[in-house]
Parts: structure tokens; C-alpha cells; sequence
């Protein structure tokens, strides 16, 4: 039986490579993949045993299992790898020999493969053929297995591109899976993020619609946006936690706000429309709020781009109702999830935003003062929520005292940005002070919010 | 208060490079591996083999910030960092490995900790000394290397300049490689690179910077490309362009100090958005764009000292993210860099836009009689 630390021959090795990549030839469905200690293994293999008698065996499994029964597996076959329902699982007991043997096969694969291809290495003027030659299959091959042990090998996902360059009609949604695949266990993956950029680009310049593909990507963001990881182990330990990775992940969020340069008016609202439900579940993915505004910036942008003087003011109508609804929505999340930093950022831009992009279309805008009385009405209101949120107990939990600290700085921020610039008195010179002194006394690190920042950056 | 444990974090950074160089010599090599290498901890240095050349420089400069770079064998280095770069002119993470931006700016800086960028620009006469020097050490393997430098050396003359100057694109962006992923953080390499080689004439700077101001945010920080999120580490990297080029008039240093100044959380230490935890690389990221913007006294300091000195090991060396965590090499460095910027007593003073010690700058930027 594996057991940790026991060597493994060079031959085992490759014994083991040759199993991964049988079973990522015959299942191309795999969409995720863990590593599993090799105890646990044993385990998810006996309960597979169990089920394969007592239930329908699928066409493909019986397939698969008759296919591997014949790959000759060192040390049984079920002691590395557990494959059911597209699902991997790679024992960690010979991670460097199985990563050794691989890197080797492929830098091998790649040499040979760019010694044959020689000038033309990269020259899209040739004639692309459909099918691989067994050169580039090798390359292919290998790169994947290698990507799965270590996901930000740049020269293997470079190689990829360099195969697919040569092939005019290449299947794009295959590569997509393969980097779905190593986003499955490291969805910070940087390269894995920036291939799928890479494969969306190409397919952009050959269809005209990427309605389809946009939808499907966001849906893959979310999905590794809330992914609890299954996987025991860590391979990546730069500068990440375990808790943190499936958390805020900047490099899936950002991807998402790529894809809204592809995306028509109609897209953006759709988009608005459905992160709106999963943001309401992620209030503290402050990540997902940035995406919805730099959407609403988009639509107010869209509007506002309208050269049709009717049209575009029934637009910025829709558009104000919208932001509006933003507000109200932001308003009763923040009552009801107490302390989340995300929401009161979310609602500085949005309570910004409002007075810049609406504040004097209120009503009849008929002069200075009207605007700015609008505004005041406004800014009461505001007064109105942090006076709510400030009417709390004095109370030992974190999540009280960081809901007191969010409003008292969001209202420092509102007093900073918006009467500051629109020459409005407040005559709230004593709340302002108060609101300094509570912050001193609750966050003495952040004493700057109380005091200087207001002196030094008054405009 | 803990203190600085300098000398440990130094046996620990050297043993890390002695183990990575063994590691490496050792993938080339067909012999079974030694037992200790067949553990977890092993394969995930193994692993992280492409990125090298960034542990390379987060290694070496945190030993000249504790003033102790001698101890390490520079002609090794020296000679390993040119065996990376490409016949295109960039430098990959390790030898055999593609090329990619963000390893030429990690190698430009190594070089520049040894005073070696001509490395970059060699005279024939230079290479020849060399030479001759290992001739006398009968040091063949060094002499080979040598000659193949030589010969790498006049290349690169002629080459890494227009490499990285080919990855500017249309809109004044930068691509990392010649893949055409773009992100600001390729912008800063590609004008520290440049500014550190004299030759930030080969690209269109008033291009480049008006890409990084495209990726202002409303909150007043910058995000990887236009419309993405404002990140510390981004934020870094734009300002410090800015500052590179005597572009900071575009940033809002305000809005942007308020948006830092945020980020110091109750134990002191930074995180580098909202909502995420605090993290020591973070004192490097949100401190270095703070100085740069003159708002640096906006955060507690002296909090921020003993968050970073809470992270270290004080048995083995190294520092980690958040205090009890295991150390690394990256968060070595950058907790060694922060306290250098919180001027530290013991440790020298580090540049905040070129991430190196002001010394290295000021001899590669002050004018020489």
C-alpha cells in the first residue's frame, strides 16, 4: 500500500503518468480534480468497489474500468488515482516523482515538437489541420497531466497555445474545460485564468455573438467564487490561506469584469440582473459589488452614449429608477447583515454617484438652489440611517462595533466628498465632531478618519 | 516589544536558496532523489521551480537590506540568472523555462543588487576578465558559463531593450509575453526595467501612462486593467509607474491615501482590500504607495511594526503572513521591506517605487562624475 515518503522508481513513475493520462483520455468530462491522502483514497476506492456491484454500471465507466484493468498499474490501480461521475482524485503520496516524470515528458515532448516545427513555429499562415499530429498530441498530453501538479507552469500553457495557433478549427471548448479543469483545485491559478482570456480573444475574432460564452463564464466565476475546496491538500502555499482561497478571489472577479467589454446593453443589464441574488448571499464579497458597479457605470455610460435625445433620456430615466433600487437594496442589507465593510463601500459609490449623476435631474431642476435642496434631502436621510445604526447598544461583539465604525466613516466620507464639493453646510458641525471621537475612541488605528484626513483633505 | 530576529531570518533565507539550488541541480539529474525530498514540503518547492527568479530576488534583497548580500556566492548567481534569459531577449523563471516579463524585472534586479547590469550590456573586455578570473580558480564549469554569457551578452545588448519595449501595445499597455495577457503590473516592469537600463526613451511613456490612469477606480485605486479592481498590490504597481515617470500629478493622493489608509485593521497589519485579511506583504504593497503619495502618516506605525514582528519565527528564521502561520521566502522579504520603510533600526533603507536599496538605485540613477 502507498505510504508517505516511500520511494518510487523512475519506471513506477512513469507507470503512474501513464495511468493519469489514460484516465484524462478516456473521461474528457473530468471537471474537477482533487488530492486526496492516500488513506482516504483507499477508502473512496472500497465504496466505489461496493457500488459498482450493487448498482447499473454506465456505459463509460465500464469502459473506463476495463481500460484501466489493462494499464498495468504498479502497485493496483486503485491506490493513486479515484475517478467516478467526471470527479479525479490523486493520491499525495507520489506528487514529485508523478511531477518529475512529467515535466520531463513534456519539456522532451516541447523540444522535439519545436525542433519539427522549426521556422513555422508559429506561422498562421500555414494551411491548419484539423487533427493533431503526434507530435502535438505528445505536447498536448503532457502539458495537461503537468498542468494538474503544478497549475502556473507558464512554458506548459504557452506550448498549448502554440499547438492550437497552428489549427485554424481547433475546438475552443475543449481548452476552456482544460483550464475549468485547473481552476477545479486552484482557482487563483493565474495562467489558467489568463489561457482562458487567451482562448475567449480567439474565439471573439471568429464569431460575432459571445452571448453564450459570456453567460457560462459567469456562471463559472461564481462557481469558484463560493467553492469550498474538496481537496486535502495544498499545492500553492505562496501566500494564501486555505480558508481564503475560495474567498474574494481577485483573479475570478476580475475575469468577470474583462468579459464586460464583450458585452451588449442588454447583456449588462442580464448580468446586473443575476448577481444581484448571489451578491445577497456573499455580503461580505466585496469583490461582486465591484463588479455590479463598474455594470452600472456601464449602463449609465450605454445611456448616456445614445444619440437619440428621446431615446437616451428614457434610458437615463431607467437608469436613475435603477440606481435608486441599488440604494434601497443596499440599504436593507445593511441592516440586516450588521458590520460588512463591502456594503457601506458599495453604498459610498452609490450614494456618490446619486448626487453627482442625479442630483440635479430631481424634480424641477430649476437653479443652484434646488439642487443643492435636493441633496440636503438626500444627505437627512443618510443622517437618518447612521443615527439608526449608531442607536445601538454598546456591545463586545465585533460585528456591532465594525457596523458603528462603517456608518460613522461612511458619513465622514459622504461630509468629505459631497457637502464639501457642493459648497453645502451641513450645520452639522457638532455631528462631525462626534462622529471623529467615536471613531478615536473605537479605532484609534484609524484615528486619521477621525481627525487629520478631514482637516488635511478638505478640498 | 519582539525584536528584529536579523540573523536568523539570514541563516533562514540561505538555507532556502541552498536547498532550492540543490533541488535544482537535482531535477537535472536522473539519480533517485535523497529520502527528505520525497515529502509534501519538498514537491511544493519543486513546484514552484518556474517562478525562481522571484524568489531569487525576494532572497537577495532581503540579505542586502540586512546588509549581509556578501554572504552568498554572486558570480553562482550571476551566472545562473544569464543561463534564463531567451533568445528574445527576456529572462524566464528558471533555466529551460518560457520567458515572461515579470521574471526579466526580478533578473534586472538581482543584477542590479551585484552592480552587474552590464551583464545586460557587456563590454568584450569585461567578459574576457571574467574569464581569466575563473581561469585562474580552474573553475571550469564557471568558465563555460562565461563564455556562454559572453556570447548571451552581446545578444542581450541589442535585445532586451526591444523586447520589452515590443510588448507595448496600441493603447500604451503592456503585455507580459508575446501571449498578449495585459495587466498594469507589466506596465511597472516593463518602465522599472527601463529606468534602471537608461532606457525608458525606447517606449512611449506618455502612452503608458495614460493606460494606468484608464485603470483608475472612483475609489481612487488602481486596478490590473480598465474597469478591475483597485488591489494593493496593483495600486503599487501604477503609482509606482506614475512615480517612475513623474506622472503623480494624476493620482488623487487623498482619495487614494483614504482608500490605503483603510487598510490597516485592528491588530495593525494591513490587508490589501476591503473585507480580506491582514497580511504582511501587504506592508510592502500599501506602505510603498503611501510614501510614494506623502501620506505615510495616515497609519499607526508603530502597530504596523508589531504586526510584522508578531509574524516572525523566532526559532527558525523567516517571517509569515499573519502571526503562528508558516514563514516563506516572499513574506520574508516583504515584512523585512516594510519595516525598512518604517525605517527599522538595523535594516537599510529600501526605495519605494524601484523596490531596491536606495543605495543600488542611487548608484544606477545619480549622475556619475
Amino acid at each position: 500500500m502507498a505510504k508517505e515518503g516511500l520511494l518510487c522508481s523512475e519506471e513506477e513513475a512513469y507507470d503512474l503518468l501513464d495511468q493519469l493520462e489514460h484516465i484524462l483520455d478516456h473521461d474528457p468530462l473530468i471537471d474537477e480534480v482533487g488530492f486526496i491522502h492516500p488513506s482516504h483514497l483507499l477508502v473512496l476506492n472500497k465504496e466505489a468497489d461496493a457500488t459498482l456491484v450493487s448498482s447499473d454500471i454506465q456505459e463509460l465507466d465500464a469502459r473506463m474500468s476495463s481500460e484501466l484493468s489493462k494499464c498495468a498499474a504498479p502497485k493496483g490501480k486503485k491506490a493513486f488515482f479515484w475517478n467516478k461521475d467526471h470527479k479525479l482524485g490523486v493520491s499525495t503520496a507520489y506528487l514529485l516523482p508523478l511531477y518529475k516524470a512529467v515535466k520531463h515528458k513534456f519539456m522532451e515532448a516541447l523540444a522535439i515538437y519545436k525542433m519539427h516545427s522549426g521556422s513555422s513555429f508559429m506561422n498562421e499562415n500555414l494551411p491548419g489541420n484539423v487533427a493533431f499530429s503526434k507530435l502535438e498530441n505528445e505536447v498536448m498530453r503532457h502539458s495537461r497531466a503537468l498542468l494538474l501538479l503544478s497549475s502556473d507552469f507558464g512554458t506548459a500553457w504557452n506550448a498549448r497555445k502554440a499547438v492550437i495557433s497552428n489549427k485554424e478549427d481547433f475546438s475552443h471548448s475543449v481548452e476552456l474545460l482544460v483550464s475549468a479543469l485547473v481552476l477545479s483545485f486552484a482557482p487563483k491559478s493565474e495562467n489558467a485564468w489568463s489561457h482562458r482570456r487567451w482562448v475567449i480573444k480567439r474565439i471573439a475574432s471568429r464569431c460575432d455573438t459571445l452571448e453564450e460564452i459570456l453567460d457560462k463564464e459567469s456562471k463559472l466565476v461564481e462557481k469558484i467564487a463560493e467553492r469550498f475546496l474538496w481537496r486535502q491538500e495544498r499545492i500553492l502555499t505562496t501566500c494564501v490561506p486555505p480558508l481564503q482561497k475560495s474567498k474574494m478571489n481577485y483573479r475570478a472577479w476580475n475575469h468577470r469584469c474583462w468579459l464586460i467589454s464583450y458585452m451588449s446593453s442588454r447583456q449588462v443589464l442580464l448580468e446586473l440582473d443575476t448577481s444581484r441574488y448571489w451578491a445577497a448571499l456573499h455580503v461580505a464579497d466585496s469583490s461582486c459589488f465591484h463588479y455590479r458597479r463598474k455594470l452600472m457605470l456601464q449602463m449609465l455610460a450605454d445611456a448616456s452614449e445614445q444619440q437619440d435625445a428621446v431615446a437616451c433620456s428614457s434610458q437615463l430615466r431607467s437608469v436613475r429608477k435603477f440606481w435608486k433600487d441599488e440604494l434601497d437594496w443596499n440599504e436593507m442589507l445593511i441592516r440586516r447583515y450588521i458590520g460588512r465593510e463591502a456594503l457601506w463601500l458599495h453604498r459610498r459609490f452609490l450614494s456618490v454617484g446619486w448626487v453627482k449623476h442625479f442630483g440635479a435631474n430631481e424634480q424641477n431642476p430649476n437653479g443652484e438652489g434646488e439642487v443643492n435642496n435636493h441633496v440636503k434631502v438626500f444627505m437627512d436621510y443618510e443622517l437618518s440611517l447612521l443615527q439608526d445604526c449608531l442607536n445601538v447598544p454598546e456591545s463586545e461583539f465585533e460585528d456591532v462595533q465594525s457596523q458603528v465604525i462603517h456608518a460613522a466613516s461612511y458619513m465622514l466620507r459622504l461630509n468629505w466628498e459631497i457637502c464639501s464639493s457642493s459648497g453645502i453646510n451641513l450645520n452639522q458641525k457638532r455631528r462631525i465632531s462626534d462622529l471623529r471621537e467615536l471613531l478615536n475612541r473605537l479605532c484609534p488605528e484609524k484615528s486619521i478618519l477621525g481627525g487629520d484626513i478631514i482637516y488635511y483633505a478638505s478640498p | 516589544m519582539v525584536e528584529l530576529a536579523a540573523e536568523k531570518h539570514v541563516r533562514y533565507i540561505i538555507t532556502v536558496e541552498k536547498v532550492s539550488y540543490s533541488i535544482r541541480k537535482l531535477t537535472c539529474c536522473p539519480d533517485p532523489l535523497p529520502q527528505y525530498l520525497q515529502k509534501k514540503d519538498a514537491f511544493e518547492s519543486v513546484v514552484m521551480e518556474h517562478l525562481r527568479m522571484n524568489g531569487a530576488y525576494w532572497g537577495l534583497t532581503t540579505l542586502d537590506l540586512l546588509g549581509k548580500l556578501h554572504v552568498v556566492d554572486q558570480d553562482e548567481v550571476i551566472s545562473w540568472v544569464m543561463e534564463c534569459q531567451h533568445e528574445s531577449g527576456g529572462f524566464a523563471g528558471n533555466i529551460g523555462h518560457d520567458p515572461h516579463i515579470l521574471y526579466t524585472l526580478s533578473a534586472v534586479q538581482v543584477l542590479a543588487l551585484f552592480d552587474k547590469l552590464n551583464m545586460l550590456d557587456i563590454e568584450k573586455s569585461v567578459l574576457e576578465g571574467q574569464i581569466s578570473a575563473f581561469l585562474v580558480h580552474d573553475d571550469l564549469i564557471l568558465i563555460h558559463r562565461a563564455e556562454k554569457n559572453y556570447a548571451l551578452g552581446l545578444r542581450s545588448t541589442l535585445t532586451l531593450y526591444s523586447d520589452i519595449a515590443s510588448l507595448q501595445n496600441e493603447d500604451g499597455s503592456f503585455s507580459g509575453d508575446m501571449w498578449g495577457e495585459v495587466d498594469t503590473r507589466f506596465s511597472y516592469i516593463a518602465i522599472c526595467c527601463l529606468s534602471l537600463l537608461h532606457q525608458l526613451d525606447k517606449i512611449d511613456v506618455e502612452k503608458a501612462v495614460n493606460y494606468i490612469v484608464r485603470c483608475k477606480n472612483l475609489d481612487g485605486g488602481f486596478g490590473a486593467t480598465p474597469g478591475g479592481e483597485s488591489h494593493a498590490g496593483q495600486i503599487f504597481c501604477c503609482v509606482g509607474a506614475l512615480a517612475i515617470t513623474g506622472s503623480l500629478h494624476h493620482v488623487d493622493k487623498d482619495l487614494l491615501g483614504w482608500w490605503l489608509c483603510e487598510r490597516q485593521v485592528k491588530s495593525g497589519g494591513l490587508n490589501g482590500r476591503p473585507e480580506k485579511l491582514p497580511d504582511v506583504c501587504y506592508s510592502w504593497w500599501v506602505l510603498s504607495s503611501l510614501i510614494m503619495i506623502d501620506r505615510v502618516h495616515w497609519i499607526d506605525r508603530e502597530k504596523l511594526i508589531k504586526f510584522i514582528l508578531d509574524c516572525q519565527d523566532l526559532e527558525q528564521g523567516g517571517i509569515s503572513d499573519r502571526p503562528d502561520d508558516a514563514v516563506d521566502v516572499f513574506h520574508t522579504y516583504f515584512g523585512v521591506a516594510g519595516l525598512s520603510l518604517l525605517e527599522y533600526p538595523g535594516v537599510k533603507a529600501i526605495d519605494p517605487a524601484y523596490a531596491l536599496p536606495v543605495d543600488v538605485v542611487n548608484r544606477i540613477l545619480l549622475p556619475h562624475d
